[in-house]
């Protein structure tokens, strides 16, 4: 089977023979890629490529290897169009939620402002420590939903940005 | 026994009780029904909703469960009725024992204010100063020469580092009481100023006490806890790369002799600054078994908690001073729930994936397990890694090999700042201070890190995806809905 992913930001193809425990003759972007894999318990797996042992964790969206955590996306084809009517894509409006309870300190944009992807929006104050809220996507603020001082639930709304 | 607590330091107790044959009652709030305290106690009971003031801090509800379940005694912990006199009398007043110093004593050594007074009393260093309020810049400069520069304005009604100015010599001193005079009138409504000596990059460095009731005390050694972020402790370790013999002889004779002063009994510990000079001085006394107690326990091989619990049960202590060798080196990482690329805001949540690690001098009091969500309503502290080695080099690579090992999924954690604290040049030669860690974070340089072959990280990555069909992975994604997946993915994007 072929798994397409995009790891850190990188699009690769991966091609899996049929049996994927022991030795697993893989190509990477074509390259190949021979390891010795053995999957200890669920998520735990290691992989010997060339000699060289790498222990390798699944965490979520990611995969630890050496204490280092590799963000990836599977973009498998059959399941991309699902994903986009969940309305996971980088087009129209995204919400920025509250991540946990809190009261706003600082409104840092405007209804209308043209934001940068990673630009802060709003800071939020819980457990005595400040969290900014960062823009999900470059865009327009469409509507800023809380005021200075206001608290906040889990999940809510602060701002929506379009 | 009844632990009024929970977390790992409910377990750490309940565990020292298994060990002396004693039957452990666990109580829990709604959230911690599931917590890992609960299934290795012999009884269990309720407090009541998440929120402490309403379950870990009802000390009425608990006097109720330890009469119910026919309790003889109830040991605090940390935090939560630890330092709470009350609670402590109302346990002597029901007729159970209350693991820890007696209400009174607690009383005097609890409170900051009353504790300085005791210090005093006992002759224990603090750091030099006026007491009161300085009349003007010519008062200030005699008090500032009798105690010697440099020297601290602080404004009296103040705090936060306003009207706060460290001046070096005579010469600055009056343009500087002038200005924190005038600043503290603009921040805090009251110009009044006081001047205290300037503890130039002190280290934190506390005494660990244990007293019996027949007036037995003795001193356990230091716990170095300088490093530190917020006045918070992140790092410990014992003993402290700058305490020799006969510093340590003289900060443990000064805090036992503080503690027998006031009829002190149990565990408790005295924290000090120390500058450079290895000048001591007296910071605060806790009257209570501390989040540190185990590097102690590693380089003295006693069990604080079986010490405490003979010591409540009226026994002498069994240890004299002199028998008492510190052997080795250990080091604590708190391991907390949050995200250092974040400000270390608090990163509650599912644990989705626990790979702990193990191995020579390796201890691990902690309280999480995979599939365990990390409730919000409390401290996010997942577990206290201790590492323990003949020396305080091997102690650190001990430690940086165990948190290689160490793999916490589903939410973020501090592990990465550890690494970079124990391969820091200045940690490692022992050059730290309170202010040691803010400044290693301002400096925001990367970690150096092992070079993984980006083609191997995409096969690791397929290979999981390619059995998550009949995985875990799966399991999850069915049991929430696919909302409550995105919602999660979203949150952790921001």
């Amino acid at each position: 089977m072929t798994v397409w992913l995009d790891v850190g930001g990188k699009k690769v193809r991966v091609s899996l023979p049929g049996s994927r425990e022991g030795v697993v003759a893989a190509e990477v972007d074509g390259r190949a890629l021979t390891a010795d894999v053995r999957m200890l318990r669920p998520g735990v797996m290691s992989l010997v490529v060339e000699g060289r042992q790498y222990r390798c964790v699944l965490d979520g969206d990611g995969v630890v290897i050496d204490g280092r955590r590799f963000g990836f996306e599977v973009e498998d084809p059959r399941s991309l169009q699902g994903r986009r009517g969940a309305g996971a894509g980088t087009d129209g409006p995204r919400a920025v939620k509250a991540p946990m309870p809190g009261r706003v300190v600082r409104i840092l944009v405007k209804a209308g402002d043209e934001v940068g992807q990673g630009q802060g929006l709003v800071v939020i104050e819980a457990m005595k420590m400040q969290n900014e809220l960062k823009s999900p996507k470059a865009g327009r603020v469409a509507k800023v939903a809380v005021a200075v001082d206001d608290t906040v639930g889990s999940g809510d709304v602060l701002v929506v940005v379009e | 026994m009844l632990i009024a607590n929970r977390g790992e330091i409910a377990l750490r107790v309940i565990r020292a009780c298994r060990e002396m044959g004693l039957a452990t009652v666990a109580v829990y709030s709604d959230a911690d029904r599931g917590a890992l305290h609960v299934p290795h106690a012999d009884e269990a009971y309720r407090l009541g909703p998440a929120p402490a003031a309403e379950s870990y801090l009802r000390g009425d509800l608990i006097l109720e469960i330890a009469r119910r379940s026919g309790t003889d005694a109830i040991h605090p912990g940390y935090g939560f009725l630890s330092e709470n006199a009350d609670f402590a009398e109302a346990c002597a007043v029901a007729g159970v024992t209350f693991i820890g110093p007696p209400a009174s004593a607690m009383r005097v050594l609890g409170s900051k204010t009353k504790a300085r007074q005791a210090a005093d009393a006992a002759g224990m260093p603090r750091v030099p100063g006026s007491v009161t309020g300085l009349a003007d810049a010519e008062e200030a400069v005699r008090v500032a020469a009798g105690i010697g520069y440099p020297v601290m304005l602080k404004a009296a009604a103040g705090g936060g580092g306003k009207g706060m100015r460290a001046v070096f010599g005579a010469a600055e001193l009056p343009a500087a009481f002038a200005a924190a005079s005038s600043e503290a009138e603009r921040s805090f409504g009251s110009g009044e100023v006081y001047l205290e000596k300037l503890i130039e990059r002190p280290r934190h460095i506390e005494i660990q006490l244990m007293a019996d009731e027949h007036g037995g005390c003795v001193y356990l050694g230091e716990r170095e806890c300088s490093v530190q972020r917020r006045h918070q402790k992140v790092i410990e370790e014992a003993p402290s790369a700058v305490v020799g013999e006969e510093l340590r002889r003289r900060m443990g004779a000064a805090a036992a002799r503080l503690a027998l002063s006031a009829g002190y009994v149990n565990a408790g510990t005295v924290e000090f600054l120390v500058d450079a000079a290895e000048n001591f001085y007296f910071l605060e006394m806790n009257t209570r078994l501390q989040v540190e107690h185990p590097v102690t326990e590693l380089v003295t091989g006693l069990d604080l908690v079986h010490m405490q619990l003979r010591v409540a049960m009226g026994e002498p202590l069994a240890i004299a001073q002199e028998d008492i060798v510190l052997r080795g080196h250990a080091i604590e990482c708190r391991i907390y729930a949050e995200d250092p690329e974040n400000n270390f805001f608090p990163s509650p949540g599912l644990i989705t994936r626990l790979v702990q690690p193990g191995g020579p001098g390796i201890r691990e009091d902690c309280a999480v397990y995979e599939g365990w969500r990390v409730p919000l309503d409390y401290d996010p502290m997942l577990s206290k890694l201790v590492a323990f080695a003949p020396t305080r080099e091997m102690a650190i690579d001990r430690m940086l090999r165990a948190l290689d090992e160490y793999v916490i999924g589903g939410i973020k954690t501090n592990i990465g700042l550890f690494r970079r604290i124990l391969m820091d040049e200045d940690f490692r030669s022992a050059r730290i201070d309170t202010g040691y860690l803010e400044r290693l974070l301002a400096e925001g340089t990367a970690l150096p890190q092992k070079a993984v072959l980006e083609d191997v990280v995409a096969l690791a990555a397929a290979l999981f995806s390619a059995s998550t069909k009949s995985e875990a992975v799966v399991a999850e994604v069915a049991v929430e809905s696919r909302w409550a997946v995105a919602g999660r993915r979203e949150g952790l994007r921001l």
